[in-house]
């Protein structure tokens, strides 16, 4: 590009073409104000506050949206310049409320900021304040739009960033002002209640409900939000020793930048919730009773190793967290493995479709691990399967509504229409469970086509030719069919995907099911063919529902991987380990944590050690499940929040939230985020990585660490893709280590061929009289995971976010039930009650229910089962049956 | 009297007449407020899908151009010139005696959607001050009394 040079207050400066005057006055040392800038949003020149004047001209031009010219003479803070600022400034403040003192911008309000440098106090003008009522119907944020300097970031925010289009311009002149459609309460908008507009306000006009603090907190400090997979970096403000506000970091190359979602910028407040634990307790004549940390800490090492003395090793259980940091899942499983000598470890991911996960790393080792969400901007087609990111993993759905935004076309195939659905260029409709149908189907009709990558192929894979005639193989209208889908809509999408190379989003609707696996096969056979696999323009993104899911995995927080995702029976890979703990390493794979349950309902788990997780509501069956922790010897909770599961335990360890301790994350995109605490944890509970390094000396660790940073050392010593933890680059964040794509392939010229594996199972649920529906679970995105987190935020609980069921209008008429009534769910395994919607976005013979609301407890409609069990029915579906309730002849019964 | 029904076949046929054009949304909002007389709120939801569009965008446009209304009109829209010359012509005296022949405030419709009285800033016309429009035929040097017997008679012919 070509460079232009222009000189800016007396200094020739040089810049590529297309540059604004800002940009390059900032890159220069040069400080303009501005209100309606933002590096992330596209210029737009509403505010006038970073006027210029250009000497040679005379002119004055707003800079940021006036591109560098040759032998430009600009002068940014002219006698001139300075009268039409301060002119423009005072204006502002005429029209602006004299609020400062209950604002809740305070010193932050950019408003204010500008006019105290200008050195501007009273205006001298007449005020004409422009009253609009406050609207603080929601419990998230209050629009007072008197303080509104139709600066724009917030629609321009709402519109380029999130997406979302709930908010524009309305009216002209002094009556307009940013509006949902027909001035509705948001709450009735798209509105996604994200809160990006209101960290994006200059002003006070869009602020936080239900702060408990009103003004700028005492300090600010970067964190990482354990909401969700994506891993957004906050940046929380602190009062004393309390996080009061919430706000996105808006660091560049982060992954979220300025945006986040209702979850991390909202349901934060559980952090002073009065539900938290704040000391150790022992249970003492059936009462938990608060204790000193050495009391507590020796009581549960002095019964472990007792129980391990009576009943060996393997009575004894830990459940680690996917919640919990790489460094404390890390000294978890190491303790479990050394100092108690079982493999018995697990985390809360094996609910998020463990064993389908384990088919991609299988396949595709570490080499698919890392990918960038902002390479979604740069696909060239997107096929995403069974994911609901705008509920489950909303900052991923901004990068793909983006991304259709720029015109790539993105299929979504699903259970039902979600709000990605207007974004998609071909949207395909599934019966619950009927993947496979569909991918072979795509995958013939591709081939029919020619869509697929026929040197890749040959290059680097093998299998292809047997594994295409086996899916030409079908009758594909059978096959449509059966899955419910429109043969013409599938077309449509082979249309889009054909040639491309395609990137792939895949979620909990895959993943969880029954035939995970199955389908996750199919779906790495279509990244081969299409040559997507290890292409920068493509990428394999599979939604983790948990902040750490990846990292507890890679930590070792599994019975049947060391650290490094060393499988439990490479003797080498273990050897190594051996040598570096110098200890035995049982070679025996351990219990994961359904099994544990099993375990423990039959007597052989004497001892469970649980750490950030809440069982009880997050596995099915909550009664089954709280009943076989009962029956054990010692229940050792170690948690932030008073659970369901902590009500049963025998000891209490309070731990730390993340903004409360120090550690690192790593996210579905395979990037390690690192983190420093912002506050201290409440009361006398402690960092989650500090009570299982003393109660490893407490067990005869004769090492302790006694820092975050010397477990670090040791990660990354030991674990070659951790290398980045220790030390980590200032930015606080690193991708992983030796994942990149080129790994697959690399050496492969004589070197193995990958292979296309076979086809699966293509059972589906059979028809059931009893229970002729198919009820599909999934959480909304209000709650993440069993809400026990998002539970215990007032924000939330005040939104009340909606528990009813959806029901297509087919059924709705064949079952003779109408919006509001309420019904009884009925599964093979159990029931709930709820109230009905109508909802055209389901096919018939689907409902949908929503999980995380009322104790979670549409988890007890689905069977406690192994996920590696062959009678595992999955976490996402099961077959139901629904009667209304409240009818006349219901009341007889009663 | 009540506004017309919406006619919906007619405003279905504009909008898949624009379906997915660029630039299509000016053209399409001109096209329904004549057909209509006005741009119904129901339609805007429709309008957005149809051009890919927010609705809360297509609103801000409406809501934007003074030359589009979300509100039923009457049957005679009387603008009255309220530029400089018209003033000093005594456009001031039209308007009060506009006001009080209709029975109407400035942006108000009569219950019966016979007539809205709206003012605009100049009409273009200003060898004819004071002036006027009603709907789109002008009149100009007005007097009280041309106004009361223009008035008498789009009176008359809306009862008709």
């Amino acid at each position: 590009m070509e460079a232009i040079s222009l000189t800016i207050n007396g200094k020739r400066v040089s810049c590529p073409s297309g540059t604004s005057v800002l940009t390059v006055a900032e890159a220069n040392g040069f400080r303009i104000p501005t209100l309606c800038h933002h590096p992330d949003l596209k210029p737009f020149g509403s505010c006038r506050m970073c006027l210029v004047e250009d000497e040679k001209s005379g002119r004055i031009m707003a800079s940021c949206v006036t591109p560098a010219a040759p032998d430009m003479s600009i002068q940014t803070a002219s006698p001139r310049v300075l009268t039409h600022r301060k002119n423009i400034i005072r204006l502002m403040m005429a029209e602006h409320p004299e609020s400062c003192v209950v604002c809740s911008k305070g010193n932050r309000c950019r408003l204010r900021g500008i006019a105290a440098e200008m050195g501007l106090g009273e205006t001298g003008l007449y005020p004409m304040a422009n009253f609009k009522a406050v609207e603080a119907l929601n419990p998230f944020i209050v629009r007072d739009l008197s303080k509104c300097i139709l600066c724009g970031k917030c629609i321009r925010a709402d519109h380029e960033l999130v997406v979302a289009g709930a908010i524009d311009y309305n009216g002209r002149g002094f009556r307009s002002r940013p509006a949902t459609l027909l001035d509705r309460p948001l709450e009735q908008s798209t509105c996604t209640f994200c809160g990006t507009c209101v960290s994006i306000c200059p002003t006070g006009a869009l602020s936080t409900t239900l702060s408990g603090y009103v003004g700028s907190p005492e300090r600010e400090q970067v964190t990482v939000c354990s909401f969700c997979g994506v891993g957004c970096l906050l940046r929380a403000g602190a009062a004393g020793e309390r996080v009061v506000e919430v706000n996105p970091a808006g660091v560049q190359e982060s992954v979220n930048g300025a945006t986040l979602c209702v979850r991390g910028h909202f349901a934060h407040d559980y952090l002073n919730s009065p539900r938290r634990l704040t000391a150790p307790m022992i249970r003492k004549e059936n009462e938990l009773t608060p204790v000193s940390w050495a009391e507590a800490l020796d009581s549960v090492a002095d019964r472990l190793l007792e129980i391990r003395k009576a009943h060996g090793p393997q009575s004894i259980g830990f459940l680690g967290s996917s919640k919990c940091t790489n460094e404390e899942n890390y000294l978890f499983q190491k303790m479990a493995r050394t100092l108690i000598g079982c493999n018995n470890v697990d985390n809360g991911g094996v609910l998020s479709g463990r064993p389908a996960f384990s088919v991609i790393h299988e396949r595709t080792g570490w080499g698919c691990r890392v990918n960038p969400l902002a390479r979604l901007e740069q696909a060239e087609a997107i096929l995403m399967m069974g994911a609901d990111p705008g509920q489950s993993t909303p900052v991923l759905s901004y990068y793909i509504r983006r991304a259709a935004q720029k015109g790539i076309p993105l299929v979504g195939v699903d259970v039902r229409k979600t709000d990605l659905t207007p974004f998609a260029a071909a949207w395909i409709c599934i019966r619950p469970g009927r993947d496979l149908e569909w991918i072979y189907c795509l995958t013939a009709r591709l081939w029919k086509r020619f869509g697929h990558d026929a040197t890749y192929i040959e290059q680097f894979t093998q299998g292809f030719g047997p594994y295409c005639d086996a899916v030409s193989a079908f009758n594909p209208e059978r096959l449509c069919m059966e899955s419910g889908v429109d043969l013409a809509v599938l077309d449509r999408a082979v249309d889009l995907l054909k040639g491309r190379k395609v990137t792939f989003i895949i979620g909990d609707g895959i993943m969880r099911q029954r035939q995970g696996p199955g389908v996750v096969n199919a779906v790495l056979n279509l990244a081969l063919m299409t040559g997507s696999l290890g292409h920068d323009r493509a990428g394999l993104y599979v939604i983790t529902r948990e902040n750490n899911q990846a990292g507890a995995w890679d930590m070792g927080a599994v019975p049947d991987a060391l650290p490094g995702r060393v499988p439990i029976g490479d003797a080498a890979g273990r050897r190594r380990w051996e040598r570096a703990w110098k200890v035995k390493v049982s070679p025996d794979r351990g219990l994961n944590m359904i099994r544990m349950v099993e375990a423990a309902e039959k007597g052989t788990l004497k001892a469970l050690y649980v750490m950030g997780e809440n069982p009880v509501l997050s596995l099915p069956q909550h009664e089954r499940v709280s009943a076989a922790l009962e029956g054990l010897d010692l229940l050792v909770v170690q948690d932030i929040l008073d659970t369901e599961t902590s009500r049963l335990a025998d000891v209490v360890l309070p731990g730390a939230a993340s903004p409360e301790k120090g550690g690192s994350f790593t996210n579905m995109e395979g990037r390690i985020t690192r983190f420093d605490p912002v506050v201290a944890p409440p009361g006398k509970s402690l960092p989650d990585w500090e009570i299982l390094d003393r109660l490893g000396q407490t067990l005869g660790n004769p090492q302790p660490f006694r820092s975050v940073e010397h477990v670090q050392e040791e990660i990354a010593r030991l674990i070659p893709p951790y290398g980045a933890l220790n030390p980590m680059p200032d930015d606080g964040w690193a991708w992983l280590r030796h994942a990149e794509p080129a790994r697959l392939f690399s050496g492969r010229e004589d070197g193995p061929l990958i292979p296309f594996s076979a086809l699966g199972d293509m059972n589906g649920d059979d028809g059931d009289e009893t229970y002729p529906l198919t009820a599909v679970l999934r959480s909304l995105r209000f709650h993440l995971g069993s809400g026990t987190r998002s539970g215990c935020s007032r924000r939330i609980a005040a939104f009340a976010p909606p528990d009813g069921i959806s029901i297509s209008p087919e059924d709705s008429r064949a079952l003779n039930v109408s919006e509001g009534d309420t019904v009884r769910i009925q599964s093979r395994h159990g029931s709930i009650t709820r109230a009905v919607r109508i909802n055209r976005d389901l096919l018939e013979g689907c409902i949908f229910i929503p999980t995380g609301v009322r104790g979670n407890d549409a988890l007890n409609l689905v069977d406690l089962a192994d996920v590696n069990a062959p009678g595992f029915e999955g976490f996402t579906r099961c077959r139901v049956q629904l009667k209304k309730q409240g009818g006349a002849d219901e009341a007889q019964s009663h | 009297m009540k506004p017309k029904a919406i006619d919906w076949d007619v405003v279905s046929s504009i909008i898949d007449d624009h379906k997915a054009e660029k630039w299509g949304l000016i053209p399409l909002l001109q096209e329904i407020q004549e057909a209509v007389g006005y741009v119904p709120p129901e339609t805007i939801e429709p309008i957005a899908e149809a051009l890919q569009l927010f609705p809360s965008q297509v609103q801000g446009v409406i809501t934007f151009y003074a030359g589009f209304s979300l509100e039923p009109k009457g049957k005679y829209v009387v603008r009255v010139c309220r530029g400089t010359a018209c003033h000093v012509k005594g456009g001031r005296s039209i308007l009060r005696l506009m006001k009080k022949e209709l029975d109407l405030e400035e942006n108000e419709t009569s219950e019966d959607y016979r007539f809205t009285l709206e003012t605009v800033a100049c009409l273009g016309a200003c060898f004819l001050a004071p002036t006027m429009m009603v709907n789109r035929t002008y009149y100009g040097k007005l007097s009280p009394n041309k106004v009361t017997s223009l008035l008498g008679q789009f009176k008359k012919q809306s009862e008709d």
